[in-house]
C-alpha cells in the first residue's frame, strides 16, 4: 500500500470518516476507532459497528508547515500557511488524530468535538472527513456530526 | 553456534548525484574490501539480505537484491530484499545473523541502500509517508515529523523534557558528525541555532529532523568458527531482538512511548547476558530529536525524566559515560533509509575494533555496543548487541 488513498479505498472508509462509525468488541465491550480488524484491547475479532459521539479531549497537538505536510495538503498550506493537528481521546475510549479547526491556540486538555470538513482534493475528487473543533458544551445533532 | 561480524563497509551518506542504487551498493562493497584487506573472499558469500524502502521512482523494484548482487559481481546466491521501513537495514542484518545461527549458511552479506536525493520535495514527502498509518494519520495531514511532534508536544506539556533538551540532541549529534567524514551534515550547531530554525511541525524545527540522504552500507556475517579465516579481530553478535507495534500513535496504550524498542531491547539484553550498564557505545534511531530521548528510556539508558539532565551533563557525548550516536546518528550522519541500520552496525564494528580513523571519535577500549533501528514511528524495531571477541 502506498501513501496514496485511492478513491475506492476512500469510499470503503466513508462510514468512519464521515459517520464516525467505530466498532465495539463483542467480548470486552471496548470501542475501537478508527475501525480495526481486531479489538484494540483484547484482540477479539467479533466486533459490532457503533456510532461515536465525536466528543473528546485534546491530548497533544502540532502545527504543520509546508516542510512537514504530505503533498496532498500542499494547497491547504499554500492558502493558510499551515494547520494544526491534534491527538484526541474520544469519550468512548479510543484516540484518533485529526486536524483542528476554529482554534488558533490549542490547549492540551481542552474539550473538542468532531466536525465534517473537506480534507483535500485529489484525482478531481473532494475528500471529506472528520476534523475537530472546540467543544463549548453545545447540543450535538442527534444524527451525529 | 556463535555468529560474528568480520567486515564492514559504507559509502559517505549525503548527495551522490552520479550514483544510482547499484553504484552505491558497489561502493559499499568496495569500502568493505578496502577495509578488510585481501583476507575477505566475497566468493564465499552463500546468501545475502538487502534492506531498502526503495524510495522514489525509476529504479529496480522487483528482484531488487538479485539485481544488486549481479551488478556488483557477487556470487549468484540466495538474495532477498528486506523491507521494514526505516528499520529495513537493521532487519537485513538480523536476517543474516539468524541465517548463520540456523546453521544453513556460514557466510552471509547484510546490506542496505537508499537513493533519496533524486526525489523532488513533494515526492520525497510522499514516500516518507508510506510507512506510517496511511489511512488515518496521513489523512489528518501528518507525516513522521508531525507524528513525532505530537509525542514531543505531550512530553513538553508533561514537563518530562524541555525544548532545550530536544535541541541538545541535535547539537551533540552534529558535533559527532563534524568528526565523521562519512556523515552528511558536518556543520556544528548551537542550541540557539536549533531553536531559531524554521518550524516543520511544531515544536520540531528543521534542525530537529534528520535529512534525506543517499547511501549504502554492508557487513559480512559468518559463523564464529570460521571468522578467523576472514579477520584476526572479529566482533561477536552477542544478542538480538525485534518487535512490532501499532503503526498509528492513536492505537498505542501510551503514545509517548516506543514499546517495540523496549521489547526488542529486552530480548537482545537477555540473549547477550548484559544490561544497559554493560554498554560502552550505542547507536540509536534519532530520526527526530525527541526520538533519541525516548530511546534512552526504552533501552534503559535513562528514565525519560532524567534524560534531559543526563544529556546536559554530557553523559551521552563522546568522552561521556556512554557515548550515543558517535557516528552523528540519523540526525547528522544522515538517513539513507535502507542503509541506516546497516551503517549503525558498521559504526559499532569500527568502534569495538578500535578502528575509528579519527582519534577524537574513537571510544577508548569499547567492548560492548548496541544498535537500535526503528521503522516509521516505531511500528518495527530491531536491536543488536555486539561484543569485541576475546583475544
Amino acid at each position: 500500500m502506498g501513501a496514496h488513498v485511492s478513491v475506492p479505498m476512500y469510499r470503503r472508509t466513508l462510514a468512519a470518516r464521515v459517520g464516525l462509525e467505530g466498532r465495539r468488541c463483542d467480548r470486552c465491550s471496548a470501542v475501537s476507532f478508527p475501525p480495526r480488524g481486531a479489538c484494540g484491547q483484547c484482540r477479539g475479532r467479533s466486533l459490532t459497528p457503533v456510532r461515536l459521539s465525536g466528543v473528546g479531549t485534546l491530548q497533544a497537538w502540532t502545527y504543520i508547515t509546508a516542510a512537514g505536510a504530505p503533498p496532498e495538503f500542499a494547497a491547504q498550506v499554500r492558502r493558510d500557511g499551515g494547520y494544526h493537528v491534534g491527538l484526541v481521546a474520544l469519550q468512548e475510549g479510543p484516540r484518533v488524530a485529526g486536524q483542528l479547526v476554529d482554534v488558533s491556540d490549542p490547549e492540551i486538555g481542552q474539550p473538542v468535538r468532531a466536525v465534517v470538513r473537506r480534507l483535500y482534493e485529489e484525482e478531481g475528487v473532494v475528500r471529506y472527513g472528520f476534523k475537530f473543533a472546540p467543544h463549548m458544551g453545545e447540543q450535538l445533532p442527534a444524527e451525529g456530526v | 553456534m556463535g555468529v560474528a561480524v568480520v567486515a564492514a563497509g559504507q559509502t559517505r551518506f549525503g548527495d551522490h548525484p552520479t550514483s544510482g542504487v547499484k553504484e552505491l551498493f558497489g561502493a559499499a562493497v568496495d569500502d568493505l574490501l578496502a577495509d578488510a584487506g585481501t583476507a575477505v573472499d566475497l566468493d564465499r558469500i552463500d546468501a545475502a539480505f538487502v534492506g531498502s524502502l526503495s524510495c522514489g521512482q525509476g529504479m529496480q523494484l522487483g528482484n531488487f537484491a538479485p539485481a544488486l548482487l549481479d551488478d556488483a559481481g557477487l556470487p549468484p546466491v540466495s538474495a532477498l530484499h528486506v523491507e521494514n521501513a526505516c528499520a529495513s537495514g537493521g532487519f537485513a542484518v538480523q536476517q543474516a545473523v539468524q541465517a548463520v545461527a540456523s546453521g544453513q549458511y556460514r557466510c552471509v552479506l547484510a546490506a542496505g541502500v537508499e537513493k533519496m536525493r533524486d526525489v523532488s520535495g513533494d515526492k520525497g514527502r510522499y514516500w516518507l509517508g508510506i510507512s506510517g498509518d496511511t489511512e488515518y494519520e496521513r489523512l489528518a495531514g501528518l507525516t513522521f515529523a508531525g507524528v513525532f511532534a505530537l509525542i514531543a508536544s505531550r512530553l513538553l506539556h508533561d514537563g518530562a523534557v524541555t525544548r532545550e533538551d530536544l535541541a541538545r540532541v541535535s547539537v551533540k549529534n552534529h558535533r559527532h558528525a563534524a568528526l565523521n567524514p562519512k556523515a552528511h551534515l558536518r556543520r556544528r550547531l548551537t542550541v540557539e541555532d536549533v531553536l531559531a530554525a524554521p518550524v516543520v511541525a511544531a515544536p520540531l524545527g528543521a534542525f530537529d529532523c534528520c535529512p534525506t540522504s543517499d547511501g549504502a552500507a554492508c557487513v559480512l556475517v559468518t559463523d564464529s568458527s570460521i571468522a578467523a579465516e576472514f579477520t584476526d579481530r572479529p566482533v561477536e553478535v552477542a544478542g538480538w531482538g525485534s518487535a512490532s507495534d501499532s503503526l498509528a500513535l492513536h492505537s498505542r496504550a501510551d503514545f509517548t512511548r516506543l514499546d517495540a524498542a523496549r521489547r526488542a531491547a529486552d530480548a537482545a539484553y537477555a540473549m547477550a547476558g548484559v544490561g544497559p550498564d554493560g554498554l560502552d557505545v550505542v547507536e540509536v534511531h534519532d530520526c527526530f530529536t525527541v526520538a533519541e530521548l525516548v530511546a534512552y528510556a526504552e533501552l534503559g539508558l535513562s528514565s525519560i525524566a532524567e534524560a534531559g539532565a543526563r544529556l546536559r551533563a554530557g553523559e551521552f557525548d563522546l568522552g561521556g559515560r556512554l557515548p550515543v550516536n558517535t557516528s552523528g546518528g540519523l540526525k547528522a550522519k544522515g538517513h539513507p533509509i535502507g542503509a541506516t541500520g546497516v551503517g549503525q552496525i558498521a559504526e559499532l564494528f569500527g568502534q569495538l575494533r578500535g578502528d575509528i580513523a579519527q582519534p577524537e571519535r574513537q571510544v577508548p577500549g569499547a567492548e560492548v555496543g548496541l544498535a537500535y533501528n526503528m521503522g516509521g514511528s516505531g511500528a518495527s524495531a530491531v536491536v543488536t548487541i555486539l561484543r569485541r571477541a576475546a583475544d
